[in-house]
């Protein structure tokens, strides 16, 4: 019985980890593997939004090369939006600008937008640990 | 692409307020709710702010 249930435990941790990652990669994955369809679009749309608007302002993306700590939780901030971080120079062609106020909207969207991932993410982790509906 | 700030904000108010909204709730008229509900805090205490720090910038 012990065992059984442990062994369900491991199968539900490595679903877990692959949802988890998933979500990670590409907003909203982690949901639309688990058929949470709704779910998926919403997180994607919201992730997506709140990125590519912040490239549009010109944001500074950080990079993991940062000088100080500061630098370095935006970097962690950013990279949460997965796949949006890693195509953020090809979108991103006109670089940074955070000499207009709007330049500076722009990175602290970027960043919500990489902490909102998480989030999501986080969520498809316990949905898939049968902890959340 | 140029946005001023209260309009950076709104789109800031809705998106989070969605996304909260189902990261929270479950039923369709509970996310609703949640969602027009943050959706308003956010803009009346960007609002009030606004307006406390208004004599500071004169």
């Amino acid at each position: 019985m012990a065992e059984e249930q442990h062994k369900t435990e491991g199968g539900s941790a490595a679903l877990a980890t692959v949802v988890a990652v998933a979500g990670w990669l590409v907003p909203g994955l982690g949901h639309l593997l688990l058929r949470k369809w709704t779910r998926a679009l919403v997180y994607f749309l919201a992730v997506g939004t709140l990125a590519v608007t912040g490239l549009a302002l010109r944001g500074n993306i950080f990079s993991a090369l940062g000088g100080d700590a500061f630098d370095m939780l935006g970097f962690l901030a950013d990279l949460g939006t997965g796949v949006f971080y890693l195509v953020s120079r090809i979108i991103e062609n006109g670089g940074p600008d955070v000499s207009r106020a709007a330049g500076d909207y722009g990175t602290r969207l970027f960043a919500t937008a990489g902490v909102l991932n998480l989030l999501c993410v986080l969520d498809a982790h316990e949905i898939a640990r049968g902890r959340k509906t | 692409m140029n946005l001023n700030h209260f309009q950076t904000m709104l789109l800031f108010a809705v998106v989070i307020s969605v996304a909260f909204a189902f990261l929270t709730k479950r039923k369709l008229s509970e996310r609703a709710r949640y969602a027009l509900w943050t959706f308003l805090a956010f803009l009346l205490v960007a609002v009030a702010i606004g307006w406390l720090m208004y004599p500071l910038s004169r």
